[in-house]
């Protein structure tokens, strides 16, 4: 029954289409052969060509080397990466070891292979942990985190396997394409990405360009500005959106700093008040602390909201980290400008060969197969899972919820159950802390200002006795093994204090009970007052509780679950937006290295410069000056690229007005960017040759590294216009 | 244009996108003529050739318009893709209507999907009921009022019956399904790309009719044709840009604001749906006068002598008129300067020199209704031109250029050749890396 609706499904090519029969009948003979490998004193050297072969003999080595013997599932799993599909498999089936049986067996087809991770931590965890695996095998491996120095990341990226977070190796990237000496370049020819955690790498963090930014001037923070928005008013200065993405002054409030200040804000030709006052707002009113970033020795850090831990590389673009800095009152840190920029999406795309693995693939199999082109091969687990998962528990206010979440976690405790408590941001993770403090119990608190302590934390966590409060942290890659007696009790019980913007983040979430057919169980405590409800869907009604204060109309599930897809429509949007636009830039940019690497690695410079100007190129030293000229010719080059990436920021962000003369935004973007870049072309040359012609040329160069996100097009189609309208219109009626 | 398409063609991907969308256009043309199974062909030409020449043809104009003269041909096609225009606007409709479809709308592209799913169950429904009511009036003769002949091989066999009514709504579902290929693998959108392939695919047979009946006629027809596409081309091109800055990021050292960041009003900011709206308004008085030619009442008397034709003057005036007023209707609601000031305002963005908010809504609102006057007064002109050139010719009603028609037609092709070039760009960067 279960093979025709496979097969109906494969027909269909419905997520989880990639049929598992051939890789079943691979993990079949080599369970066949493990007897007569088992036997062995030396395992041989594995052929490719027999993937059977290689299977038994790498089940031997994790078996020898490691002391886990991979079972049958994991070879699937391998087997599915092999062949350069995303293997779904739930938490705790043994992600890693399949992983590094495929990066193994793509290391051993002579191969380069990049194990891309999402964290440092889950990167180094995982290359230690498996060494001595790779090593049985005649595999190197290596591993680059956010600390490591150039050399050991160019020793690391020389072994045949690295593993690396994803934002690590995209920085090495962008470093690369700014070198000036061929000798210095770090990352190889990308080969194979074996991604972890797929659905996180390629979908959540996509949406977010890497940014390589160098230091221009000293930071200009205006602590004035950030004292003046201090006394201005939420809904009488300003407003903020519903989705609290933006903030602006409203007409009392321009009237208001327009006499405090004594300028006009919106003439021509000042802009430059009015984009500092803008800052200070959005740093006043949008971001928090202990949400959106954390200030931790004198630095404001960010919070990387997909996972819940301070990303140390981030910054805010364009000003709004010296606005924040000023609003703490924090020392300004250095401002720069946009040198180059990579989406993930560019990154990965451009490894030859890919694959994945995650515990919640088929929830993005289609995103995954427009812009990857990767299919999803479903591993089934190797034992059910009998995990209870319940259905949500809705109240209505934040308070109720907050007042109900402690009841239950201190009912439950009293049973001694571990219980495992997933919150949305560190702010949160701290109050329900303190709540629990109050009624005597002890919490350990699990959030992106103790990272350090992550892996002990989590190796208790599932211990008798033990309250776990976490934010996204606990989310991934960590395994929650149960204590003594606990499975008697049920297992691990997890209790989400709110639904996360997407699906697969709950499920995430739900996926650290329940690990290898133990028991657990799940709940999420939701209320209508959620950020989620109240930013994506802030129009709906919702029913009114019970009695005894718990929502149970149906209503009020299907509007949680409504607020959450809209949540994913609006992020797909974005990553299709990013992708749409980013599209056109990294095709420029993939040209321009193409010549940079003409002038880095040979004499390109030297023959053009010669040619235009041979008379200054006879009156120069004959030993530096091809030298000479590829630094001339590189700094004109990557200036260029600087002002040609400052311009199309300038122009996607008001890109989306052409909509409404009837123009498609994108085509628009299209045409004025390629004109642009055409005049860069003949810039460069004409810098080439002024800087060459002069007696000193000015060569500085900055560095330094942060990430931001870039804006959707909020107008919608004219027929989306048309019917706004139109709603609007009868609903008032 | 031409140096684009030839430039287009030596693009290898860009040439394979083009063949294939060029691919489609014949298969799509050929099933628009090949006759459904059942059909008495000679019979049908016979009629078609009559109706044509007489003034019954009218009824089905719009109709008629949008499938290529495929629908009075009975062939598979005959449908064309209005059932699918029908189903899309309904659903558009029914998504204000009905709140777990607007709920679903939100949802982004999955519910997107759903609702696109949802448009092409009701585009077969609404095949089968369309092919089901020509069939049965093809049947009994009221296709062709004044053809005595039988234009079904056997009108009493319900099994025949219902064999064309399948494929006739089979080919609906064909022609949806390559207005989607030629979206998803070929150049420009599918749906307007079928509608102009069936709008430009009766020229021919109309020129020549034109040519047999009059060669006089048909040079006027030509030059007023060409210098009509010309005058549309020119204005649809004409805008008026708004400067608008964005306060939000501090940028390096040179500035750019000013230059590439602004509103595009259009002179012609409707498009032609007003068109589209006044005339299929105007079919009406020609629907009841057909309904009720028999009729004496004083009021379809007076209905069927000044507004059943296009040649008096009453007729010309009202169909100027409601353009005017579609015009600044459709203008009102797809551009809601309010809106675009709001919107301005929360991302940080401003028209130089003017406050945020009402101030900018209310210069957008000023500016628009400057613009829109000649807007208007280019639709409404362009769209009498025919009427009033063949009013004064004394030709036929089968005036192959229509305001309608070359709205369309150069809306479309206008779209096209920027996509393309834009996709064009996108490879092509000549001169350099030399």
């Amino acid at each position: 029954m279960a093979s025709i609706s496979g097969m109906l499904r494969n027909l269909l090519d419905r997520p989880g289409g990639v049929p598992l029969a051939p890789y079943q009948k691979i993990v079949k003979a080599a369970g066949a052969l493990a007897a007569k490998i088992g036997e062995l004193d030396e395992l041989p050297a594995p052929e490719m060509d027999d993937l059977a072969g290689f299977c038994a003999i790498a089940r031997e080595a994790a078996d020898r080397e490691l002391g886990l013997r991979p079972y049958d599932v994991q070879l699937l799993g391998t087997l599915a990466l092999l062949d350069g599909k995303v293997a779904e498999m739930a938490t705790g089936e043994g992600k890693t070891l399949s992983g590094a049986m495929a990066a193994a067996g793509y290391a051993l087809q002579g191969k380069r292979v990049h194990v891309i991770s999402v964290n440092d931590y889950l990167a180094r965890r995982d290359a230690e942990w498996m060494g001595p695996f790779y090593a049985s095998l005649g595999v190197s491996v290596g591993w680059i985190g956010q600390n490591s120095t150039p050399e050991e990341r160019r020793e690391a990226y020389a072994k045949d396997v690295t593993y690396g977070p994803v934002s690590e190796i995209g920085f090495d990237v962008l470093r690369d394409r700014l070198r000036t000496d061929a000798a210095e370049l770090i990352v190889p020819a990308p080969e194979v990405a074996l991604v972890d955690e797929a659905d996180s790498v390629l979908v959540d963090e996509a949406r977010v360009p890497l940014v390589m930014a160098g230091a221009a001037d000293p930071g200009n923070a205006v602590p004035e500005m950030a004292a003046l928005v201090r006394q201005l008013v939420r809904g009488y200065h300003y407003e903020i959106d519903e989705q609290a993405r933006n903030v602006y002054l409203t007409p009392k409030g321009a009237d208001s700093v327009e006499n405090l200040l004594g300028v006009e804000l919106y003439d021509e030709h000042e802009p430059g008040t009015l984009i500092e006052l803008n800052l200070a707002l959005h740093a006043h009113a949008l971001l928090a602390r202990d949400v959106d970033y954390i200030v931790r020795d004198g630095k404001v850090q960010l919070i990387n909201p997909s996972r819940g831990r301070v990303a140390l590389l981030q910054r805010w673009p364009d000003g709004l980290q010296a606005a924040v800095e000023a609003k703490e009152a924090l020392p300004p840190s250095e401002k720069g400008e946009i040198l180059d920029s990579i989406t993930v999406q560019g990154l990965i795309r451009r490894y030859p060969q890919i694959c994945g693995m995650t515990g919640t693939a088929v929830a993005v199999s289609e995103q995954l197969g427009e812009f990857y082109g990767l299919k999803v091969a479903v591993i089934p687990p190797n034992r059910p899972c009998v995990r209870t998962d319940e259905l949500d528990r809705i109240y209505p206010t934040v308070p109720d919820k907050d007042a109900a979440l402690v009841e239950e976690i201190q009912e439950v405790h009293a049973t001694g159950r571990p219980i495992l408590i997933g919150t949305l941001d560190v702010a949160e993770s701290e109050n329900l802390a303190k709540l629990l403090q109050r009624r005597g119990l002890e919490p350990v608190v699990l959030n992106a200002k103790n990272d350090a302590e992550e892996a002990a934390i989590i190796a208790k966590a599932g211990e008798r006795d033990a309250i776990t409060v976490s934010t996204q942290m606990a989310g991934r890659g960590t395994d929650i093994r149960l204590g003594g007696g606990v499975a008697e009790l049920g297992g691990l019980y997890v209790i989400g204090s709110g639904r996360h913007a997407s699906s697969r983040l709950d499920d995430q979430l739900r996926g650290r009970a329940g690990r290898q057919g133990d028991p657990g169980g799940s709940v999420f405590f939701v209320s209508m007052q959620d950020d989620l409800i109240t930013q994506f869907i802030p129009d709906e009604r919702p029913p009114a509780a019970d009695p005894d204060g718990v929502v149970r109309h149906r209503r009020g599930a299907y509007l949680v679950g409504h607020a959450q897809r809209v949540a994913e429509g609006v992020n797909l949007e974005i990553h299709r937006n990013t992708w749409r636009y980013t599209r056109l830039l990294e095709h420029q940019r993939e040209l321009i290295l193409e010549w940079r690497d003409k002038v880095l690695h040979g004499d390109a410079a030297s023959k053009a410069l010669a040619k235009a100007d041979s008379e200054r190129w006879e009156s120069l030293p004959e030993d530096t000056r091809d030298e000479t000229a590829r630094q001339i010719v590189l700094h004109a080059l990557d200036r260029c690229w600087t002002e040609h990436l400052a311009f199309l920021t300038d122009l996607r962000e008001g890109i989306h007005l052409r909509a409404l003369g009837r123009m498609s935004p994108v085509d628009e973007f299209q045409r004025e960017a390629v004109a642009e870049y055409k005049s860069l072309l003949a810039e460069v040359e004409r810098r080439s040759l002024e800087s060459f012609e002069a007696p000193e040329p000015d060569l500085r160069r900055p560095a330094a590294t942060w990430t931001y996100l870039v804006q959707d097009n909020p107008f919608g189609t004219e027929w989306d216009r048309i019917l706004k309208r139109v709603t609007a219109a009868t609903r008032r009626g | 244009m031409l140096t684009a398409f030839t430039r287009a063609f030596r693009t290898p991907d860009l040439r394979k996108k083009l063949l294939f969308t060029l691919g489609i256009i014949a298969l799509f043309r050929l099933g628009s003529v090949l006759p459904t199974p059942g059909v008495h062909v000679e019979n049908l030409a016979a009629c078609f050739d009559q109706a044509r020449s007489g003034e019954t043809g009218n009824i089905y104009g719009m109709v008629q318009l949008f499938s290529g003269g495929a629908l009075l041909k009975l062939s598979v096609f005959a449908l064309g893709i209005m059932p699918y225009i029908t189903a899309s606007i309904i659903l558009q409709l029914l998504v204000v209507v009905i709140p777990r479809l607007e709920a679903l709308k939100k949802e982004g592209q999955a519910g997107q999907t759903k609702i696109t799913q949802y448009t092409r169950y009701l585009t077969i429904g609404l095949a089968v009921l369309q092919s089901t009511a020509f069939i049965a009036l093809a049947r009994t003769g009221q296709l062709f009022p004044n053809c005595q002949q039988d234009v079904l091989l056997d009108p009493d066999n319900i099994f025949g019956i219902v064999t064309m009514v399948v494929i006739m709504t089979a080919g609906t579902s064909v022609i949806m399904w390559l207005g989607e290929l030629i979206t998803d693998r070929g150049v420009g959108n599918g749906m307007s790309i079928l509608i102009f392939t069936q709008i430009v695919a009766v020229f021919p047979s109309e020129l020549a009719n034109i040519f047999q009946a009059n060669k006089f006629t048909f040079a006027i027809v030509m030059v007023v044709g060409v210098f009509m596409i010309a005058a549309v081309v020119f204005v649809e091109q004409g805008q008026r840009r708004i400067p608008v800055q964005y306060a939000k990021r501090m940028v390096g050292r040179r500035m750019y604001g000013g230059t590439s960041t602004y509103i595009p009003l259009k002179v012609n900011q409707a498009g032609i749906i007003p068109v589209i709206f006044a005339s299929s308004l105007l079919y009406l008085p020609q629907l009841i006068t057909s309904l009720f030619s028999t009729s004496d009442n004083m009021v379809i008397q007076w209905i069927s002598q000044n507004l059943a034709t296009g040649d008096t003057p009453i007729y010309m005036a009202t169909f100027f008129l409601l353009i005017v007023f579609f015009t600044y209707f459709y203008v009102s609601i797809t551009f809601n300067p309010a809106e675009v000031a709001d919107n301005m305002k929360k991302y940080g963005g401003f028209i130089p020199g003017i406050r945020p908010g009402r101030p900018t809504a209310e210069y957008l609102n000023f500016v628009l209704t400057r613009l829109t006057a000649p807007g208007a007064l280019y639709l409404g002109l362009i769209s009498m031109v025919p009427i009033v050139a063949l009013a004064v010719a004394g030709a036929s009603q089968n005036f192959p250029f229509g305001g309608t028609s070359i709205l369309i037609m150069v809306g479309v092709g206008l779209d096209t050749v920027k996509q393309i070039e834009s996709q064009l760009q996108q490879r092509n960067y000549e001169g350099f890396l030399r």
